[in-house]
């Protein structure tokens, strides 16, 4: 089966020479739930760019679905949609208008844009704030526009760079309901994020990057195995918590 | 679970509805602030036509058998339409980059020339609102002639893409809003007001007739100018030949700039 993402060899050299991605190579299957962790700095975000069209790559591949990500990236795009870690948006514009645009730009015609957005905004309970500016949103609200704008349409693939930070606790418990069906229904979703919670109950495989480089990856029941996924985690970042660091001192 | 299926376009050649989304979506932001945009500039050009075309220009001679403040509209005219295209292309552009919502244009399929295209046509919609307030308050004060309209669209038109292009690359090389205004202020505002906005090359003196000929604006003037009331101090075809030539260069740098994502994509 041809897989949803495989990234190979990929580097990332911004033009200030800062190495970001230095080889990745990573291979998400069809359906997976994946976890896509690493230290702030690691090249998360930067590979995340890379696939998503936003930074260029310096060498490598990227296909999703099969499709080349660089030279037919049009259709590439198409099966993605990205809930990326800053709020890139126009603040002055309201969530309907946010989503509304997203959806036009992925060629959806009106009709169906319009039953999908008002699907969306009740799915993240936005109808109330709908023709409030997004500046005006509280940072909950604002992270609901950004996954809403993100599924407006019905990615394949579905790309979430941090996506519960800074959000409540209630909201972050409805999202990861969500994101259970939405992957149960067939979406691959690769995420990162800093909440090993998150990836514990979420995720079914892990890969864990460092300095650019993939240092760990696995199925989940792996990083579980022994001291569980911090130790795993700090285990292969080469990181250690201030406890241990004391104690060792 | 949501039900409601979403259709993308198979294998899109033309992204019709996304070029439209970037047209509309400009559209939208530009009426967020109708003052800034259209009011501005149909103050300052009633101002001018006021005092240079009505009060000043009551008192001049007619200039080639035209009255004064007919001579003058084109030029004002001419001024508001590179200003117009200028500032919405690089507000539209520079914009995107400093919020960082030109990712949503990078993260969906669209291509260069779809983008490229969607933003000019945005320009163009603001210089052509631009440029019919200015004739509707020219018009109260029976200034307006157009001799040829096909000309005038022509001028218009090119003139509109001409600035929104350098708009565009000035957009994305900006690293600050300090560098947006440096070509205006340096390059635009000068070289229009050398250019026979307020007069004929031949009043100017002999030291400075050079520069007039040397100036792109004169021929965008001169052109606009004959296209209106028939007078012409340029060879038509070389405002003509000159003005395209600008038209693919300035087309084939901004096709590169997106191609190779500069100031696009990280």
């Amino acid at each position: 089966m041809t897989p949803a993402l495989r990234v190979s060899d990929l580097r990332k050299v911004y033009r200030s020479g800062t190495v970001a991605v230095d080889g990745l190579s990573l291979t998400v299957e069809e359906g997976d739930f994946f976890g896509f962790l690493g230290p702030n700095g690691a090249g998360k975000s930067t590979t995340i760019h890379c696939i998503t069209g936003i930074a260029t790559i310096t060498s490598g591949s990227i296909e999703v679905f099969g499709v080349d990500a660089v030279k037919d990236y049009r259709e590439a795009r198409r099966l993605v949609g990205l809930s990326p870690q800053e709020f890139n948006v126009d603040v002055f514009a309201t969530p309907v208008q946010i989503v509304d645009w997203m959806g036009g730009y992925f060629g959806i015609r009106k009709p169906e844009r319009k039953l999908r957005i008002a699907e969306l905004m009740e799915r993240f309970e936005l109808t109330d704030h709908l023709k409030k500016p997004f500046r005006a949103l509280s940072g909950g609200l604002k992270r609901r526009v950004i996954l809403a704008r993100a599924l407006i349409n019905k990615p394949k693939l579905l790309i979430l760079d941090e996506p519960t930070a800074g959000v409540d606790v209630e909201l972050r418990l409805d999202l990861w309901r969500y994101l259970g069906e939405l992957n149960r229904d067939g979406t691959t979703i690769l995420l990162t994020t800093h909440y090993l919670e998150e990836v514990e109950r979420l995720c079914r495989n892990i890969a864990i990057v460092n300095k650019g480089k993939i240092v760990r990856q696995g199925p989940k029941a792996e990083f579980l195995a022994g001291d569980g996924l911090e130790a795993a985690y700090l285990g292969a970042t080469g990181a250690k918590p201030d406890h241990v660091a004391a104690g060792a001192a | 679970m949501s039900s409601v299926a979403v259709k993308l376009p198979v294998k899109m050649i033309i992204n019709w509805v996304g070029l439209w989304t970037i047209i509309r979506r400009e559209i939208q932001r530009l009426l967020r602030v109708p003052i800034q945009a259209f009011l501005a500039p149909w103050i300052s050009a009633l101002m001018f036509i006021f005092i240079f075309g009505y009060v000043v220009g009551s008192r001049i001679a007619t200039i080639g058998g035209h009255r004064y403040l007919e001579f003058v509209l084109p030029g004002i005219l001419m001024m508001n339409i590179v200003n117009a295209a200028f500032l919405q292309a690089t507000s539209q552009v520079y914009f995107q980059r400093f919020m960082k919502y030109v990712e949503e244009a990078l993260v969906a399929p669209l291509s260069y020339a779809e983008m490229i295209i969607g933003t000019l046509a945005a320009v163009v919609f603001r210089s052509i609102s631009t440029a019919f307030g200015i004739l509707v308050i020219a018009a109260v004060f029976g200034g307006v002639k157009v001799v040829s309209i096909p000309e005038f669209i022509f001028w218009v038109l090119v003139v509109s893409l001409i600035f929104g292009l350098l708009g565009m690359a000035i957009g994305l090389w900006a690293k600050n809003f300090e560098q947006l205004t440096v070509l205006n202020i340096f390059f635009i505002t000068p070289l229009s007001f050398v250019g026979g906005v307020f007069n004929t090359v031949s009043m100017l003196p002999p030291w400075l007739k050079w520069l007039a000929w040397g100036n792109p604006f004169f021929y965008f003037i001169n052109g606009l100018r004959h296209s209106m009331i028939g007078f012409n101090e340029a060879p038509e075809p070389l405002g003509i030949v000159l003005s395209l030539t600008f038209l693919v260069i300035l087309s084939a740098g901004v096709w590169r700039l997106f191609a190779i994502g500069y100031g696009l994509r990280e």
